[in-house]
């Protein structure tokens, strides 16, 4: 099913998308819970099926472990846990997206992947603050963005694999080069 | 991804490029360094290096540089072209040194993105005068040149280029400012510039690159050019660089004419033209000492013909081929991920269940797919091998610090070079070089007696010898660093150590002669007396033993007194590859480097002990080991916690030993290292991951950490 699909979207829209060099506007959305996700399309390197995760021991939670692309060994983070929601089993309906965020690869594991909608800033509200404070998730969202009748929340995925965890593992790497 | 490979700019590729030569020169220098003299070859290589940063120096106008390698080139030119006898060969070496010094300094300052503006003139006027007296020295002793430098030139023939009909023929006379600088070069790039459309092009002084004192000749009388072109005398005009020039003149001749001018520049069709070195063979023969500053001579012209390419001094020399060419380390390892991707779809391929299907007739594939693992198997060694480097240059670096070291501390040291070609992953060398140049300067400064009569007094020779030896043994590389100087002397390090509180206070029979001389690489421990400029601050040592141990490595010292102390890295051949085995816990696949299991064993329940605070131990033939279930440390499920049914690994890092439960053993396999992604926080006791042969990852256990962890644990 999520192949299919990811077949779908990887013909159609994103050669479509990457021949088009104006990606602004583009958002993949994806499904959590209920609610409808959406990321820009600029950040995302590519989707696979969900595949065999290596775990780590002592790492924070949401951190799932560790998936071999093309050689490539990229750590992995449930989207879920992140969130502070109840995990749930992977189905084959779950898929990997793989995110570059200042030259780090990061998978993100989503439930369900929607599609992939061109949303004008017109239509991109701020998230109301009043009453979501202490909302955990609020921090990561930057806008709702209506399309019809759905309302989609719109991510920024630097403060999705917080800020801080690179800020630290990048002074961690460069303690490491001056030993 | 290309983009970030496209950025070396021509500065950087001076830099890299000076940078290599350099050290190819110092190379040259340092091994010759106790001979008498420099053969031909050397000379030739010393001239090429000066004439190439020379000239790039030239194009990007560093003058400094550009003088001072100028002035170098010159001398190496009177040598190879005079072959002079009783050259001061330590003074020459120790000019050569300087000069290089003085480029590397500015190549750095370059790097650092600063002007370079080392002040030149010092130098330069130091080299005139040494040139000088080279030249002197011949002329006061009146030797004749000997035979040798009847140095045969290639003889040259011209045939002038067919001139077609729409050829034009111009004479070009370039006047400087009497205060140009360098104006042989700039003459030079004139003359290069007019190669692109040239058909035939003389010029004169014709010696502009090779001999300085051109420069004089053409701001004096001009620089003058006979040029045959099928290109408008505009197009000309503009191909000249006329910043510096004072007047141009532009003649356009008719073919009759130029065959006139030809023969006013000296040269005779389809005969033997005497070159320029015969003209300073000339000099050197009168001995003049003013030989510098004339002229050449009428009938010193050479034929320069459009294929003369980048001058004759190069052409002669015949330059060697470079053979090496670098590439981004990124593209490297990108190519490498790839091909242990290419092995294991090849792997997908090849057992592929479609193939199965019973009756299918397959003998042309299994031919086809035999030769395609040998051939990935093949490219696998290849890239593993890319990866590795001689020690070549890092043991010349050693060189130049025992040359430099042991001649400001007034010390007779030779150093002997044992296995330079051993081959050490690029990753590895980086970090042992630092280590390595405090070891030696440690064995100049400290290890070799600074009276020889002190040396001569217990039956050694009076000069100290240093050996800088690598090997390369059971996948570990050895580089010992052993002085035959005064050597450690135990009663003094203890007593050291325990005055500075390093260590406990017990007596010293009670420590091994190899846990005293570990003492040297305590922090803050320094056994000389005074800080030298070379060593004796204290920081030395334990930033050496960090250092490799940060490779996984160690260092062994021994020493005997009076005989004198050998300091020995153990570093492993790769970081990219450990033979390991992978064990599995609960459901996770683990690698434990092989190097560091001592032994397997299934132990009863009766081997443990337990103790109220948690802590457990095996018994193991009468000795008590710590003991750590992996499972319980990484809180794996599914993983088996009687202690019948496991396997006990016994792990050893550096002498302490710690028991290790596991559910079984998978198999063992040589493995990629790779690091754990950094947006991970490190995690005590994994050193990396790998990917094993079908495509998962596991993670690399780190013996270090897990005992670190342990001992924090209590």
């Amino acid at each position: 099913m999520a192949e299919d699909l990811l077949k779908k979207v990887e013909t159609d829209d994103m050669e479509e998308l990457l021949e088009d060099d104006s990606q602004k506007g583009m958002y993949m959305t994806f499904q959590i819970g209920k609610e409808l996700f959406g990321i820009s399309i600029s950040y995302v390197n590519e989707i696979i099926a969900m595949q065999p995760i290596a775990a780590i021991p002592e790492v924070d939670d949401y951190i799932k472990g560790l998936i071999n692309l093309r050689g490539k060994i990229i750590p992995v983070i449930d989207v879920r846990v992140r969130f502070k929601m109840e995990p749930c089993e992977y189905t084959d309906r779950t898929c990997i997206i793989v995110i570059d965020v200042k030259s780090t690869m990061i998978g993100l594991i989503v439930e369900r992947l929607a599609d992939v909608d061109t949303i004008a800033e017109d239509n991109i509200a701020p998230p109301p603050s009043l009453g979501r404070k202490e909302h955990e998730h609020n921090k990561y969202v930057f806008g709702l963005a209506r399309t019809g009748d759905t309302v989609t929340l719109l991510l920024d995925p630097e403060k999705l694999i917080r800020q801080d965890d690179i800020v630290t593992a990048m002074e961690e790497v460069r303690k490491e080069e001056q030993s | 991804m290309a983009e970030e490979f496209n950025t070396e700019s021509m500065l950087d590729m001076f830099l890299y490029e000076s940078g290599q030569l350099l050290e190819k020169l110092e190379g040259i220098i340092l091994e010759k360094q106790d001979a008498d003299c420099f053969d031909d070859a050397d000379i030739n290589e010393i001239f090429r290096v000066m004439h190439t940063i020379k000239g790039s120096s030239g194009v990007l106008m560093y003058e400094n540089i550009t003088k001072v390698t100028h002035k170098l080139e010159d001398v190496f030119y009177y040598l190879r072209e005079s072959h002079p006898d009783d050259v001061p060969h330590m003074e020459l070496v120790e000019k050569v040194l300087a000069v290089s010094d003085f480029v590397t300094g500015e190549l750095d300052k370059l790097k650092n993105g600063d002007t370079p503006d080392g002040e030149e003139k010092e130098l330069v006027e130091d080299l005139d005068e040494f040139l000088g007296r080279l030249k002197g020295e011949i002329k006061k002793q009146g030797i004749q040149m000997p035979q040798a430098n009847k140095h045969v030139e290639p003889t040259q023939f011209y045939i002038t280029p067919v001139a077609g009909d729409d050829s034009h023929f111009y004479r070009i006379s370039i006047h400087y400012r009497s205060d140009t600088q360098m104006s042989n070069l700039r003459a030079y790039s004139a003359t290069y510039a007019l190669k692109e459309v040239a058909e035939d092009l003389l010029y004169t002084p014709d010696d502009i690159l090779s001999n300085e004192a051109s420069a004089d000749v053409i701001v004096a009388e001009g620089f003058h050019m006979l040029l045959q072109t099928k290109s408008s005398k505009e197009d000309v005009i503009a191909l000249i660089d006329s910043s510096e020039a004072e007047e141009i003149n532009f003649d356009e001749l008719s073919k009759e004419e130029y065959g006139r001018a030809l023969g006013e520049f000296g040269r005779e069709e389809a005969e033997p033209v005497a070159a320029a070195p015969a003209a300073a063979k000339d000099d050197g023969n009168k001995g003049n000492k003013e030989a510098k500053k004339e002229g050449p001579k009428p009938g010193d012209y050479v034929v320069k013909t459009k294929e003369a390419g980048k001058g004759k001094t190069l052409a002669k020399n015949q330059p060697k081929q470079q053979s090496i060419i670098s590439v981004n380390v990124e593209k490297m390892d990108a190519l490498m991920d790839l091909i242990g991707e290419l092995v294991i779809a090849e792997a997908v391929v090849l057992q592929n269940p479609d193939l199965k299907v019973p009756g299918l007739e397959l003998s042309n594939f299994q031919k086809a797919s035999g030769q395609l693992s040998k051939i990935t198997t093949e490219l696998q060694e290849v890239i593993m091998s890319m990866r590795m480097m001689p020690l070549t240059n890092t043991f010349q670096k050693m060189r130049r610090i025992v040359f430099d070291v042991s001649r400001k501390l007034g010390k007779d040291i030779e150093l002997e070079v044992v296995g330079e070609n051993t081959e050490v992953d690029k990753n590895i060398i980086e970090h042992i070089t630092d280590p390595l140049m405090h070891l030696v300067r440690n064995s100049v400064d400290h290890g070799i007696e600074e009276d020889p009569a002190d040396r001569t007094a217990v039956g050694k020779s009076s000069k100290g010898k240093i050996t800088l030896e690598a090997k390369n043994e059971g996948g570990k590389v050895y580089i010992s660093v052993k002085d035959d100087g005064k050597g450690l002397n135990k009663e003094k390090l203890y007593q050291k150590a325990l005055d500075k509180g390093l260590i406990e206070n017990k007596p010293m029979s009670e420590f091994t002669d190899k846990e005293i001389f570990r003492f040297i690489t305590l922090p803050g421990f320094s056994t000389k007396e005074e800080v030298t400029e070379y060593s004796g601050r204290g920081v030395g040592m334990d930033v050496v033993v960090k250092n490799i141990q940060s490779i996984s490595g160690r260092l062994d010292i021994s020493s005997v007194e009076f005989e004198g102390s050998e300091m020995t890295l153990v570093i492993p051949l790769t970081l990219a590859i450990i033979n390991g085995i992978v064990v599995q816990v609960g459901n996770s696949p683990f690698v434990i480097e092989t190097a560091s299991i001592k032994e397997f064993v299934r132990v009863g329940e009766d081997s443990l002990i337990s103790e109220p605070s948690g802590e457990e131990y095996i018994v193991l033939r009468g000795e008590c080991y710590p003991f750590i279930r992996l499972n319980e440390r990484y809180d794996l499920p599914d993983s088996n916690d009687k202690i019948e049914e496991g396997i006990i690994v016994v792990l050893e890092h550096e002498g302490s030993q710690v028991c290790v439960l596991i559910d079984k053993l998978l198999q063992e396999q040589e493995i990629v290292v790779k690091p754990i992604p950094s947006y991970v926080r490190k995690v005590k006791g994994l050193s990396g991951c790998t990917q094993l042969g079908d495509g998962s990852i596991a993670l690399i256990l780190d013996i270090a950490g897990l005992l670190m962890h342990d001992g924090e644990r209590r």
